[in-house]
C-alpha cells in the first residue's frame, strides 16, 4: 500500500521535467534604453516579415545594461544584441561576450572616430550608431558672442560674477570630475594611454606629463580666480542652468533637451582654446549595438545590424528619436540645420575617444582623486597627478 | 498531506536535478539537502517538533548557507573578469570557434544552393554545389560533430566530386541538371525522391530574393561548419568577405590539440597542450588564461577561465602594499564609525523614547510618527539630500545660510577629512535613530509598573529609576539588536558610498583610499574599479569581514552578556 504513494511523485516529476526541456524557436532579443525601443520595434517588424523571426526589443535601463549582460551572457542568456557605449567594449572582449563584426557594406560612411572607437585588438565589435563630446553651452541672455580661449572666458565669468554678485554664476562646471577637466587636460598635450597601431599601451600613462600638468594648472586657475569652487558639481551645474542662473557651463548633448524645455535661450560651441591655436580636446564617447558571441543567433544578430540598422534611413530615424550626432557622415548632412549638433559636432570634431580598455576604470577613480585634492589646495598639480599615475598604475598591474 | 509532501519533493527534487544539469552544483545539493530534511523531519515521529522549522530551515539554507558557502568557494578562485567560463568551455572555444581560424588564400570559392521546395517555399534541406578551380564538388548538410548541451559547437560536412552526371552520396544517387555545364547553369539536382532547387548564388539576380532564406541556413548550419575536401586535403569553411557577403573559403584552424614533451619540476613529459598551428608553439596556459606569442614576442591574452587559486586571493590581502599600507587607518575609521554611529543614535532614539514613553505627553502619536518619518523615507532619497541640499559646500542650507547666520564660517562637509567623517556620522545618526527609538519604545512598555511602584515606596528619585531600572532591563532586551546594528554598520557601504564615496581622498596615498572609506567601500574600489571585477578577491575579503565582525559581535555578546538574561529565565 505504501508503494503507492510513489506513483504520484513520478508523475510529478515527469511533469516537471518535460516542461523544463521545451523547444525554443529562434528570436532575436535587444536591450537597449527607452529612446530605440520604438524604432527597433518597427525594424523587428519588417525583419520578421522577411525572415520570419521574431525581434524581442527589451527596454532595460542603460546603467543596467553592461551588469545584466555580464551576468546573463557567460549562462548562455541574455540579449543577442545590445546598445550600449564603446568604453565597454574592453571588459566584454576579455570576458569573452562580444562577437567581432566582420567587414558590412557601407561602412566606409562611418565616422572613422565612430569606428576606432569600438574596435579592440585589431577587430570591430559593434556598430556605431551616435557619438557625443561635451561642449560649451551658454546663456544668450548673459553671453552674446562665446569666447574664443580661455583668456576671453574668464574674463566673461568674472564679469557677470560681478555684475550679478553671485546670483548668476559666470562659469560652472563639475569640478572635480575627470570627464569634465579632461578637455584641458588632454588639450595641453596630456594622454591617458598611449596610442599605437597595435592598440593603446596601458603602460604608458601621459597623465602626469607637462601637458597634463599645464592642463591641470589652469583648472586650479579657475578655482583660484574664483569661478569655479570647490563644490562644483553636475547636479548643481545642471539645475542651475535651467534655472538661468549660470551663463556657461561644460555639458554634453544629453543634457540640451531639458534645457530647451526650461525655455532658455541657449548656444552651443567649441570650448575656448586653452590659448591661441591650442584647441580643447574632450573625450568623444560612442553608442553602439553590439554582439554577444554565445548567442545561438549570431549569424541573424549582424544580419539586422548590417542590413536594417546600418543604413541611413534608420540611422536617421535613431537620430529624430535621441538627437546625438550621427554616427555615418551622409546622415550629419542631414541634419546639419540643428545648430546645436553643429557645435557638438565641432567639438567632437577636436576631441579624442576615450579608451575602450577596462583598465580606464582605474582612471577615473584617481584622477577624480587627484582634481579633488589639486581643487582643495592640498596637493600642487604636479604631486597629485603624480601619485594619480602611481594608483592607476598600482590598480591595473594586480 | 502526503500529496502535498509528495509535490513539494518533486518540485524540489526537479528543481535540484535541472540545477545540477545546468551545472550549479551547490544549488542543487542545497535543494536535495532541504527536501531530504523535510522528509525526514515529516516521516520521522521522533523529528515532530522540527517541522515547524521547516519554513525557516528552508529560507535559511537557501539564503544564508548557500550564498555562504558560494562565497567561501569563490575565495579561493579567480572568478572575475576575464574568467568567466570553466576551462573547457574556454578550450572548446580556442579549438572549435569560428572567429579562431583563417583563411588560407582570399579567393572565394565558388558556390551555389540548392534546396527543396515545398509550395514554392524553400526548406532546409539543401545541398550545396562548389566550383573549386574548374572542378564541381557537392556538400551535403553538414552534422553535429561536437556538442556542449545543446548547444552544437561544430558541424563537418563532406564534399563529393563531380565526375558524372551522377553523384553518389553515401549510397545515394544525385542527378544534375543539365549536365555538364558550370555552376550558374546547373538548376536542378534530382535525387530519388526529392527535386532540389536553385535557391541562392551570389551573383544570380534572380535568386537574390531568397537570400533570406541563405541567411537562415548559414544561421542553422553553416556558420559553424566545416566541410573537408579530400582531394586537396583542405578545409572549406563559410566567412564574410572584406565586400560584406558570406562566402566559402579554404579555412584552417589557428588553434588544435597536439601532444608535446613538457618539462615539470625536471621532469619531461607528453602532456596534450593546445598550438598555435601557424607558429606550431604551444599556448602559455596560467592561472586561468590562455596566452599566445604574437610576431614581437610580446604574450596575447586570448580567453580566460574560472580556476581555483588556492590561497592566493587571501595571501595577497596581507601582501599587497595597497591593501596593508592604509588598512589600520581605514579598519580604525570603521569601527569609530560604527560605533559613534550606534552609540548615538541609540542615544537620541533613546531619548525619544523616553519623552514618548511619558503618558503625560500630549500628542504623543503625532510626535511618533514624524519621529519615524526619517526611516520611512527611502535610503537613496535620505543622503542625496542631505549630500546635495544640507550639506553641498556652496549651495548647501548648512553653509549657505545656518552656519553664516550663527557668524561662524562655512565647513568643508566633503573636503576636510575630519568634517567629512562627522557628515557620516550624523547622517547615519538621522536615519536609524528612529530604528533605536522603536526597539528602546517597545522595550520600555515591556517594564512591569511594580518595580516603578515598589521604587517610588523606597523613595528613589527618577534618575535612580533610570539608572537601576529602566536602563539595565531596557539593556537586556536592546543590547543584541545594538550588537547587529554595529555588524551592518560595519558593512554600510551604501551610505558611504552614496555620501560621499569615501573622500576626501587621502593626500599621497597611492591607493584610491579616501578618509572615510570602511573596509567594505574601499575593497570595493579595489575589486571593481581596477581592471574589470575580481569576484575571487572580494570573496576572500568578504570572508575576513565575516570573520573580523563576527569576531567583534561574539566579543560583545560575551562583554554585554546580553544572552545571560534570556538563558535564566
Amino acid at each position: 500500500m505504501k508503494s503507492f504513494k510513489f506513483l504520484p511523485l513520478i508523475l510529478v516529476f515527469i511533469l516537471v521535467f518535460s516542461s523544463i526541456s521545451a523547444a525554443q524557436t529562434p528570436e532575436i532579443t535587444i536591450w537597449c534604453s527607452e529612446k530605440q525601443v520604438d524604432i527597433l520595434q518597427k525594424l523587428g517588424e519588417e525583419f520578421k516579415a522577411e525572415y520570419g523571426v521574431s525581434v524581442n526589443v527589451q527596454y532595460v535601463e542603460f546603467g543596467s545594461i553592461k551588469p545584466n549582460f555580464l551576468t546573463a551572457a557567460p549562462q548562455g542568456k541574455g540579449a543577442d544584441i545590445i546598445v550600449g557605449a564603446h568604453d565597454w567594449v574592453g571588459e566584454l572582449v576579455i570576458n569573452g561576450l562580444l562577437e567581432p563584426v566582420p567587414p558590412f557594406e557601407g561602412q566606409e560612411t562611418f565616422y572613422s572616430t565612430a569606428l576606432d572607437a569600438f574596435s579592440y585588438g585589431g577587430n570591430l565589435y559593434g556598430l556605431p550608431y551616435s557619438m557625443e563630446a561635451i561642449a560649451l553651452i551658454y546663456n544668450k541672455e548673459y553671453v552674446e558672442e562665446p569666447p574664443k580661449n580661455m583668456e576671453e572666458l574668464i574674463n566673461i565669468a568674472k564679469r557677470i560674477d560681478a555684475t550679478y554678485k553671485g546670483e548668476v554664476r559666470g562659469f560652472i562646471t563639475s569640478a572635480a570630475e575627470f570627464y569634465y577637466a579632461a578637455p584641458f587636460i588632454l588639450g595641453s598635450g596630456g594622454y591617458v594611454f598611449k596610442e599605437t597601431p597595435e592598440g593603446l599601451d596601458v603602460t604608458d600613462i601621459g597623465l602626469a606629463s607637462p601637458g597634463a600638468i599645464k592642463g591641470a594648472e589652469l583648472w586650479k586657475r579657475l578655482v583660484d580666480e574664483g569661478i569655479l569652487t570647490t563644490g562644483d558639481n553636475y547636479e548643481i551645474m545642471d539645475s542651475l542652468f535651467k534655472e538661468g542662473k549660470a551663463a556657461m557651463i561644460i555639458n554634453g548633448p544629453w543634457a540640451v533637451k531639458a534645457y530647451k524645455d526650461a525655455g532658455i535661450d541657449y548656444g552651443v560651441a567649441l570650448i575656448p582654446d586653452l590659448e591661441e591655436g591650442l584647441p580643447a580636446k574632450p573625450f568623444v564617447g560612442v553608442q553602439g549595438f553590439m554582439i554577444n558571441a554565445k548567442s545561438p543567433n549570431k549569424v541573424l544578430a549582424r544580419d539586422f545590424l548590417v542590413n536594417f540598422i546600418a543604413t541611413k534611413d534608420t540611422m536617421h530615424k535613431i537620430y529624430l528619436a535621441d538627437p546625438r550626432l550621427p554616427s555615418r557622415e551622409d546622415v550629419l548632412s542631414l541634419v546639419e540645420d540643428d545648430p546645436d549638433i553643429v557645435g557638438f559636432t565641432q567639438s567632437a570634431a577636436n576631441g579624442t575617444p576615450m579608451p575602450n580598455v577596462m583598465e580606464m576604470a582605474a582612471v577615473w577613480g584617481a584622477m577624480n582623486d587627484a582634481l579633488n585634492l589639486i581643487i582643495n589646495g592640498k596637493a600642487s598639480p604636479e604631486d597629485a597627478l603624480i601619485n594619480a599615475v602611481e594608483t592607476i598604475k598600482a590598480q591595473i598591474g594586480k | 498531506m502526503w500529496l502535498l509532501l509528495i509535490a513539494f519533493n518533486a518540485l524540489f527534487i526537479g528543481a535540484g536535478v535541472y540545477l545540477v544539469q545546468n551545472s550549479y552544483y551547490e544549488l542543487g545539493a542545497i535543494l536535495f539537502i532541504a527536501s531530504f530534511l523535510i522528509d525526514l523531519f515529516i516521516i520521522n515521529p521522533r523529528a515532530y517538533p522540527y517541522r515547524y522549522t521547516i519554513p525557516a530551515l528552508i529560507f535559511l539554507l537557501l539564503l544564508v548557507v548557500y550564498p555562504i558557502c558560494f562565497t567561501i568557494k569563490t575565495a579561493f578562485t579567480n572568478y572575475g573578469t576575464g574568467h568567466i567560463f570553466t576551462r573547457q568551455e574556454a578550450v572548446e572555444r580556442l579549438l572549435y570557434d569560428p572567429n579562431y581560424t583563417y583563411a588560407e588564400s582570399e579567393e572565394a570559392i565558388g558556390f551555389k544552393v540548392f534546396s527543396v521546395f515545398e509550395d514554392s517555399k524553400p526548406t532546409d534541406d539543401f545541398i550545396l554545389l562548389f566550383d573549386i578551380n574548374g572542378e564541381l564538388y557537392l556538400g551535403d548538410v553538414p552534422s553535429p560533430s561536437k556538442q556542449r548541451g545543446k548547444e552544437i559547437l561544430l558541424r563537418e560536412g563532406k564534399t563529393y566530386k563531380v565526375t558524372s552526371e551522377e553523384v553518389s552520396v553515401d549510397g545515394k544517387v544525385f542527378k544534375l541538371s543539365p549536365f555538364p555545364e558550370s555552376l550558374e547553369n546547373i538548376n536542378m539536382i534530382v535525387s530519388a525522391d526529392k527535386e532540389y532547387k536553385s535557391l541562392y548564388a551570389l551573383d544570380d539576380p534572380a535568386l537574390q530574393k531568397n537570400a533570406y532564406h541563405f541567411i537562415m541556413l548559414v544561421q542553422k548550419y553553416l556558420a559553424n561548419a566545416e566541410y573537408l575536401n579530400q582531394d586537396q586535403g583542405k578545409i572549406i569553411g563559410i566567412r564574410v568577405d572584406t565586400d560584406g557577403k558570406w562566402k566559402f573559403f579554404f579555412v584552417e584552424r589557428l588553434y588544435r590539440l597536439a601532444y608535446r614533451e613538457i618539462e615539470e619540476d625536471g621532469k619531461v613529459s607528453q602532456k596534450m597542450v593546445i598550438v598555435n598551428t601557424r607558429t606550431n608553439e604551444p599556448l602559455i596556459e596560467d592561472k586561468g588564461s590562455f596566452y599566445d606569442i604574437d610576431e614581437n614576442g610580446n604574450q596575447v591574452f586570448l580567453i580566460g577561465y574560472t580556476a581555483w587559486v588556492g590561497l592566493e586571493n587571501f595571501l595577497r590581502i596581507f601582501t599587497d602594499k595597497r591593501i596593508s599600507g592604509p588598512f589600520m587607518n581605514i579598519f580604525v575609521w570603521t569601527i569609530m564609525w560604527s560605533l559613534f554611529s550606534v552609540l548615538l543614535s541609540f542615544l537620541i532614539g533613546l531619548v525619544f523614547a523616553l519623552a514618548l514613553n511619558n503618558e503625560r505627553l500630549r500628542g504623543r502619536n503625532v510626535y511618533r510618527t514624524l519621529l519615524i518619518i526619517p526611516w520611512a523615507v527611502p535610503y537613496f532619497i535620505s543622503v542625496l539630500t542631505w549630500k546635495n541640499g544640507i550639506l553641498n559646500e556652496t549651495y548647501g542650507i548648512l553653509n549657505k545660510i545656518i552656519l553664516p547666520f550663527l557668524g561662524l564660517d562655512p565647513v568643508k562637509w566633503f573636503n576636510d577629512q575630519y568634517w567629512a567623517k562627522l557628515a557620516c556620522i550624523i547622517v547615519n545618526t538621522w536615519l536609524t535613530f528612529p530604528y533605536m527609538m522603536t526597539i528602546s519604545l517597545g522595550a520600555l512598555q515591556s517594564i512591569p509598573d511594580e518595580l516603578y511602584e515598589v521604587a517610588a515606596i523606597d523613595g528613589a528619585g527618577k534618575w535612580q529609576n533610570f539608572r537601576h531600572i529602566t536602563f539595565p532591563l531596557l539593556l537586556t532586551v536592546v543590547a543584541p539588536l545594538l550588537i547587529s546594528s554595529f555588524a551592518f554598520t560595519f558593512n554600510n557601504f551604501t551610505l558611504i558610498y552614496l555620501l560621499n564615496s569615501g573622500g576626501p581622498p587621502m593626500v599621497g596615498a597611492t591607493t584610491p583610499a579616501g578618509h572615510t572609506d570602511i573596509l567594505i567601500s574601499y575593497v570595493y574600489k579595489l575589486a571593481f574599479e581596477g581592471r574589470g571585477q575580481e569576484f575571487g578577491f572580494a570573496s576572500a575579503i568578504s570572508v575576513i569581514i565575516f570573520v573580523l565582525v563576527g569576531g567583534i559581535s561574539l566579543l560583545n555578546f560575551k562583554i554585554s552578556g546580553a544572552f545571560e538574561e534570556i538563558r535564566n529565565e
